[in-house]
């Protein structure tokens, strides 16, 4: 009976997470053009789709700007994660403090702050904004995840290497960063995500010359239902689905 | 892992440049103010790409120009924002001899007080702001002057403008003032008068307010005349009255930013929307009023004698064009910002 | 050794350029907005005076502060309320079903949160799916009026959100020692007295963290409320895009964004005790 309870609990969340999804998708070869009543099967949508290059440029856009942050960020937030983990000076809570504060700063209040100073140096609006934009919202989720790899390191490693007479640049390159490329890779990944699900920095930090997919979506969306939007939709949970599927496959086969 | 991020990097980043170098204008217009195919047919005459944005309120682009600076090559502004602009150097001076077709717009609509001689602006569309019922509804059938919009049975049923000026412009109206008032006492007395509306809000919307009341979410809609053309050629009981307390007239015009890449480009784009043809094109698509006189003519008889789209002289004696209110315009941001937060 | 020396140097001051340029800058130069003047030609006239603060206490703005923060806190009990079973479940599901459990938590929230946003509307629609079903059971002769209401922003808010107060919930669940559970039955405790003074003591702070994570975006996620709220002003969040993006009053959005900052030091020093506390009754 118990157990009943507890697997249609989880059942009704489940259908609550995934409901509208399917909607979505369902809509998106709905003939029908402006209500919602079902007119019929149709692929018109995609064919739209296919052919809307400014859309197709906004999420080459995306992709690009995440690839960059995230790259970014991974080397910011790895080298910052190393240096409170391995060197021992003044400030040094307070950066990892800084860094914890970060992570959970709304995104509004990172998304105006950076807006703020965006206009004070007179920077205009654009790539360049945006990635600096992304790169600090990702830089504490990455410093802080190798950060705790980190702490379950055994410092006797190190400490052999440099009896043998590695120099600090030697550690680095030949200990440590290696043993840090799994808790990189996933802040890679991390990273990656945050940017392309990021909306409301975006909305404050980037310009006309760099649309990227979210906005264009954002202005698609006040314009009320449009099939194509069902249809882009549709295909970016098809790609979530896939990558996510690839890459639980990917890191099982590692393991 | 590494090594495909490092292929991928320099192919996204190569991507992302090949599209920056095609012939390309910037333009920011209002949401559903220019169709598709006018925009492709502009890159298919001058292979200059259009690349699109859209803002909901002369506000919203204000800031966002004197934001960015750099990026936008052609607005479309009011024009009270016409003349602010203008005055703070927000704009470029256009250079005429590039704008051959610039004889086919009506003399009455050029070299207005919001910028003499036509110095920064060409007029693009003009319209209305007033009242769209769905006929279907009673309480909204009943509905034929501002004064019922407050009327408690349309609690809920109500959209009005994502914008203070049209909002605001209500208020004064039913109180008898002029759509642009300064004087401090009115705008207060408007803005307490409109506190009541606000119980039958349901939603504050400039972009697609055809949306809502042909989803039947609104049965009452306060929004621009070429939405209502577009909502009432879907649903033909949708009906447009202009309400005898009198309503708000303004004029939009194609403007070039002081920071504009592609000026040549620009200037090029608003010739090619001075041509009759596609004057013609835009108005009967979006159901605006065209400035272009011998567009008109082209125009098929019933969008031309349509009261929607070109009310007749009794009507537009009622109408008020909007101007600027230079500091004035803080006490209506003051009002609107108050307005959106009643519950 | 002063080849290491200088290579630490090198590093060291790299990350804190990095952090004083990239987070310290940008938040002083809000908090010096929030006391500056509005100008018509520049964005901010530097001054000291507390006048945004002052209205953003006056009662029409106030209410603004306060709707959003009980339309957040609201948003932030359903969701502990609905997580929190749901955590306990999917942590006590066997380990391989268990991964499969959280894997499907997650992959929604893979899905840009705005796209997620939309499709509700299909749902909430004066045509959609629920009234559609209401109809048809003739629950209902009219449509209820779903879209543009508050409880579609709570609605959307929730559906948004709900992951991230699901995980930090199962962490803390996960970790929680089956013993001290055990050790509290066999002293004679009921269920409930066992949950209230030994489960939900020792996971507080998956509590406290999740609650966090949740009521922080939810106040500041505008487009939710602009696409399912009808662009009211709901959400502290929307007032100051507005302020930034429309009004141009940047010294009042500032301070408006200032007052959510001290909101989130408040939970942050919530979290912090709750662990503090935690870690002290472990020790002893």
């Amino acid at each position: 009976m118990k157990k009943q309870v507890q697997f249609i609990y989880a059942a009704l969340i489940y259908f609550f997470l995934y409901l509208p999804l399917a909607v979505m998708v369902a809509y998106s070869f709905n003939a029908s053009r402006f209500t919602m009543q079902w007119k019929g099967f149709t692929l018109h949508w995609y064919d739209q789709l296919l052919h809307d290059a400014s859309l197709i440029q906004a999420a080459l856009h995306s992709l690009a700007i995440a690839t960059c942050s995230a790259t970014a960020a991974c080397v910011v937030g790895t080298v910052t994660a190393l240096a409170i983990h391995r060197w021992r000076f003044a400030g040094r809570k307070t950066i990892h403090a800084v860094l914890f504060i970060m992570m959970m700063s709304p995104d509004i209040v990172i998304g105006i702050s950076l807006l703020v100073l965006f206009m004070a140096i007179s920077l205009p609006l654009g790539f360049w904004t945006l990635f600096m934009a992304h790169v600090t919202l990702c830089v504490p989720f990455v410093a802080i995840t190798v950060h705790g790899r980190l702490q379950g390191f055994d410092p006797h490693v190190v400490e052999a290497a440099r009896d043998l007479g590695a120099g600090e640049y030697e550690v680095w390159r030949h200990i440590i960063l290696p043993m840090t490329m799994p808790a990189v890779l996933a802040g890679w990944f991390m990273s990656f995500t945050l940017s392309l699900d990021d909306v409301i920095i975006a909305f404050f930090t980037t310009g006309p010359t760099f649309e990227i997919l979210p906005l264009r979506i954002y202005s698609m969306v006040r314009l009320g239902l449009k099939p194509e939007v069902n249809a882009l939709c549709a295909v970016m949970i098809l790609i979530t689905a896939v990558a996510v599927v690839t890459t639980q496959g990917l890191l099982k086969e590692r393991q | 892992m590494k090594r495909i991020i490092m292929i991928l990097l320099p192919l996204l980043v190569f991507a992302a440049n090949t599209w920056a170098a095609e012939k390309k204008l910037y333009l920011y217009c209002w949401s559903e103010y220019i169709p598709e195919a006018v925009l492709t047919q502009f890159t298919k005459e001058t292979g200059i790409k259009v690349v699109l944005s859209t803002y909901d309120s002369n506000e919203a682009m204000y800031a966002k120009v004197k934001m960015t600076g750099k990026g936008y090559d052609l607005i479309v502004p009011s024009t009270d924002f016409v003349s602010r602009m203008g005055k703070e150097g927000l704009l470029l001076p256009l250079d005429k001899a590039l704008l051959g077709n610039l004889g086919n717009l009506n003399p009455k609509m050029l070299n207005q007080p919001f910028d003499p001689g036509n110095a920064y602006s060409v007029p693009y569309m003009w319209g209305s702001t007033a009242i769209a019922v769905n006929s279907a509804d009673p309480a909204a059938a009943g509905v034929t002057c501002l004064a019922d919009l407050w009327k408690p049975e349309l609690k809920g049923k109500l959209l009005l403008p994502n914008d203070q000026r049209s909002v605001l412009g209500l208020g004064l109206k039913r109180l008898g003032f002029s759509w642009n008032d300064t004087d401090s006492a009115h705008i207060q007395k408007a803005c307490e008068l409109l506190k009541p509306l606000m119980a039958n809000v349901r939603v504050f919307d400039s972009d697609s307010p055809k949306q809502a009341l042909l989803n039947n979410e609104v049965q009452v809609a306060v929004l621009y005349s070429g939405e209502a053309y577009v909502a009432s050629r879907e649903n033909p009981k949708i009906h447009y009255i202009y309400p005898p307390e009198g309503f708000g007239l303004w004029l939009d015009s194609l403007c070039i930013p002081k920071g504009a890449k592609n000026v040549a480009n620009a200037h090029a784009f608003i010739n090619f929307i001075l041509q009759t043809k596609v004057g013609a094109a835009i108005s009967k698509e979006m159901g605006y009023s065209s400035p272009n006189l011998k567009a008109i003519d082209l125009l098929p008889a019933e969008v031309r004698a349509n009261p929607i789209v070109y009310p007749d002289e009794a009507t537009m004696a009622r109408g008020e064009f909007e101007v600027d209110l230079g500091k004035t315009e803080r006490l209506y941001e003051k009002c609107w910002t108050g307005l959106k937060a009643t519950k | 050794m002063k080849d290491s020396r200088l290579f630490k140097r090198l590093v060291l001051s790299a990350v804190l350029l990095w952090i004083v340029f990239f987070a310290f800058a940008p938040n002083l130069l809000v908090l010096l907005a929030s006391f500056g003047h509005v100008s018509t030609t520049t964005f901010v006239m530097p001054a000291l005076s507390l006048d945004s603060y002052a209205r953003l206490l006056e009662p029409s703005y106030g209410r603004i502060l306060i709707s959003s923060f009980a339309l957040s806190g609201g948003v932030t009990l359903i969701c502990l309320v609905c997580g929190y079973p749901f955590a306990a479940i999917v942590a006590r599901t066997s380990p391989p079903w268990r991964n499969l459990l959280l894997l499907l938590v997650v992959i929604p929230f893979w899905t840009n949160s705005l796209v997620r946003t939309y499709a509700m509307i299909a749902i909430l629609n004066a045509n959609g799916i629920v009234n559609r079903l209401l109809l048809s059971m003739n629950l209902i002769t009219t449509a209820l009026p779903m879209m543009y209401t508050s409880g579609a922003v709570v609605a959307g808010l929730v559906y948004t959100l709900l992951p991230f107060m699901v995980l930090p919930l199962y962490a803390a669940l996960e970790r929680l020692d089956q013993r001290y559970v055990e050790a509290a039955r066999d002293l004679g405790a009921t269920p409930a007295k066992t949950f209230v003074h030994v489960v939900l003591p020792m996971t507080l702070p998956g509590i406290v963290s999740g609650c966090m994570l949740v009521f922080l975006p939810a106040i500041g996620m505008f487009y939710v409320s602009d696409v399912l709220g009808g662009a009211r002003s709901m959400l502290l969040g929307n007032f100051i895009r507005d302020q930034f993006l429309t009004s141009r009053d940047w010294p009042f959005g500032s301070a408006a964004s200032v007052a959510m900052t001290l909101v989130m030091a408040v939970m942050l020093l919530l979290y912090w005790k709750s662990n503090a506390r935690l870690a002290h009754r472990e020790w002893t």
